[in-house]
């Protein structure tokens, strides 16, 4: 398999986030990068001239970094490469470069909007979308995790983001260690504690954004949630919303609900759960 | 007279270097840097707290600095003094991220050039196959694991806020950390330097840098055998904002130690060829980095070799790699501070407030040197942002009286792979300089 890495418009995030990956030196027996920006001998610019010169095809091309809409040159590697895998949400929908440059986009989408670079009907030469792996950055096992199952001949099942099941089907929320105080309405009064959920008033995206940040932990040993902090929806195409740090509420409800609950049902459950709180559960450690 | 264009591989983001040549010698150079993305204009008019989840996306390899520069810059706005075991939680996770920029930069960034000059060390260096190149990864990757152990991840974490850090540690976290730090130790004495530590605690205390073994040995006999010990060199003026290991402070022709004065510091608009704004201080410029910290911290090694052989290439890069041990003894020493505060809370601020106004700044220590954020609030909402990276104090753009740094330090050279393995000695980061 032989793996191309592009740079764009990126903070090079992605790039640091997948050299954290564990078993790096395995897969690069495995998987042959035959050229990273950050890390090959060669500048990039030479390197693209040099592929597209020679016409050659290649099995992925990974793209890091939001695109400008008039980027004839990944265009061309786009329809060279067998796959196309947007890494991290710039790639995946333009993010910060997009929010200050309308001539800014991502592969697919920029931010909700269909198309980008690659218009809405993109297939690659193996026959699939772009393949996205969103995030901010990306996490390395989902990068990882995606390069070995092309390398295995197993195409992922996306979802309608394009993003692969196997990282993107489950919430955010599944696996947070404060789900106990999510189920039973126990609210964070302030940072800096382990107790209480984030969600009522410190703008927490955990029940709203899809990802596996807490199943598949960072660095083998943590999450944003577990450490104290939101999870601000880094996943999502609405990355970075306005006040992230703030829920915003209506008669005392949170303006957005866990995705799959209604507001009724939402009423009463959390009613109920406020009655009967564990006491284990309320006022500080 | 003959103009070379070159493209830069191995640095954070895009960068060009224009080379004018003249009888087969560097008669001026240009550091160009362009790509901007715009994130002080994406923070104007969001909620003020924004800051601290957008900032740390400047840099993927920095982004902790900035971080913790737009906390500091915040706390200075609202009023607010940090917890004491929030602040050394802080300081220990931005050095850890000091450490694995330098660690990555120095065997993935730097030595590579060398495998161009030799094949011999081709074994080591190489990208993707080279035995130090991989290692180097792990022990990377490890320190990030330490990091992550406070702030939930890294890259890109939230967690310090006002007042603190939203995070809980425990004696779980603690020694975790220091299991980390003792590998790290292992590989440093082991490898980069390549003596036992007795050993390299006399070397450190006399100064003597010729007898270090190791990586930086090699280092050092293939800069030697280069002509590189003494070349690159630049204004010999060094600055640093303080804090982590050692004390505020300048360099010129000796070290002053002391406040920096925001009031003397000019940002210059960009010139014609760099999205980067030249910064001045008393209307000068000056180094930032790992070199000036440890001239300023009075490291002897470094002391010694700039006696020497001043701000050359060598001595830049020694500085940085001696710095990973100095920040590994700072860390250690914070850590026992840190098992004694562990009951204490986390922020002494506890609920932000949403609406406030102010005006503050942020000076802290990134990597590749000083890193200052300014934020003016009002209502709770941001009026104005404003960054100010190491990058654009060493790789910035000429001014009207003065070359930048990195290019007077480019100057006189006679090949292209030593002007771009000069230019990467100030551990060039374009996504910063252009954010």
């Amino acid at each position: 398999m032989k793996v191309f890495w592009l740079q764009r418009l990126t903070c090079c995030g992605n790039t640091h986030s997948f050299l954290n990956y564990e078993s790096l030196n395995t897969l690069l027996k495995r998987v042959e990068l035959i050229y990273h920006p950050s890390l090959s001998q060669k500048p990039q610019e030479e390197a693209v001239e040099e592929l597209l010169r020679r016409g050659e095809e290649f099995d992925i091309l990974l793209v890091e970094g939001a695109v400008r809409r008039d980027d004839r040159e990944t265009l061309e590697l786009c329809r060279l490469a067998g796959y196309v895998v947007a890494v991290g949400n710039c790639a995946v929908y333009g993010n910060i470069p997009a929010l200050a440059n309308a001539n800014v986009c991502g592969l697919g989408y920029r931010f909700k909007e269909k198309g980008g670079l690659l218009g809405e009907g993109f297939r690659s030469k193996g026959g699939l979308p772009v393949i996205n792996l969103s995030g901010c950055p990306a996490h390395p096992e989902w990068i990882a995790g995606t390069l070995l199952m092309l390398s295995e001949g197993i195409k992922p099942r996306l979802d309608q983001w394009g993003r692969p099941e196997e990282f993107y089907s489950s919430l955010t929320h599944w696996g947070c260690t404060r789900n106990e105080y999510f189920e039973w309405k126990v609210e964070a009064q302030e940072l800096g504690s382990k107790r209480g959920c984030l969600f009522y008033h410190f703008g927490c995206r955990g029940p709203l954004s899809y990802s596996s940040c807490n199943t598949i932990l960072w660095n083998g040993v943590n999450s944003k949630t577990r450490a104290g902090t939101s999870c601000f929806g880094c996943t999502e195409y609405d990355f970075p919303r306005t006040g992230l740090w703030e829920t915003k509420q209506y008669a005392g409800i949170p303006a957005e609900l866990p995705i799959g609950v209604s507001k009724r049902g939402y009423i009463m459950l959390s009613g109920v759960a406020k009655m009967f709180t564990p006491e284990r559960l309320k006022g500080e450690a | 007279m003959r103009l070379e264009n070159l493209e830069l591989p191995r640095v954070e983001g895009e960068a060009r270097l224009e080379l004018l040549w003249k009888d087969g010698v560097v008669e001026d150079a240009r550091v160009c840097i362009t790509s901007i993305r715009g994130v002080e204009k994406v923070l104007m008019g969001r909620h003020y707290m924004d800051a601290l989840v957008i900032t740390p996306r400047v840099c993927g390899i920095c982004g902790h600095a900035h971080l913790m520069a737009s906390v500091t810059a915040i706390e200075k706005a609202l009023g607010v003094e940090p917890a004491q075991k929030g602040q050394l939680v802080r300081r220990i996770t931005q050095s850890l991220e000091i450490l694995q920029n330098h660690i990555k930069w120095f065997y993935l960034f730097l030595m590579p050039d060398f495998v161009l000059l030799e094949k011999s060390v081709r074994e080591f260096y190489e990208p993707f196959r080279g035995r130090r190149w991989q290692d180097a990864i792990k022990v990377a990757s490890k320190i990030a694991k330490g990091i992550a152990l406070f702030s939930g991840q890294w890259p890109h974490s939230s967690y310090a806020v006002p007042g603190g850090i939203t995070s809980e540690p425990s004696a779980k976290e603690v020694t975790t950390l220091r299991q980390i730090l003792s590998e790290l130790r292992d590989f440093f004495l082991k490898y980069t330097v390549g003596m036992e530590e007795g050993e390299f605690i006399s070397c450190l205390r006399e100064g003597s840098w010729r007898r270090l073994g190791g990586d930086a040995g090699l280092f050092l006999e293939l800069s030697h055998r280069e002509g590189l010990l003494e070349a690159g060199r630049s204004y010999d003026r060094f600055i640093s904002g303080g804090s982590l290991y050692f004390p505020c402070g300048y360099f010129m022709k000796r070290v002053v130690h002391g406040k920096l004065r925001v009031e003397q510091l000019q940002e210059l608009e960009s010139s014609s060829y760099s999205g980067a704004k030249p910064v001045r201080y008393r209307g000068m410029p000056f180094e930032t980095g790992p070199l000036s910290r440890q001239l300023i911290a009075g490291n002897p090694i470094t002391k010694s070799m700039h006696r020497e052989l001043r701000d050359s290439f060598a001595v830049r890069v020694m500085a940085r790699v001696l710095e990973v041990w100095s920040l590994t003894e700072a860390i250690e020493e914070w850590t026992q501070r840190l098992k004694e505060v562990l009951h204490e809370r986390s922020t002494s601020l506890g609920r932000f407030p949403s609406k406030f106004s102010g005006r503050g700044y942020g000076v802290v220590e990134a990597a590749r040197g000083t890193l200052i954020h300014s934020v003016s609030v009002k209502e709770g909402t941001v009026q104005e942002y404003s960054i100010i990276t190491p990058s654009q104090w060493n790789l910035g753009p000429r001014c009207e009286n003065f070359l930048g740094v990195a290019e007077r330090a480019i100057l006189g050279l006679k090949s292209p792979l030593h002007a771009q393995m000069v230019l990467r000695s100030f551990d060039l980061c374009s996504v910063c300089t252009t954010h």
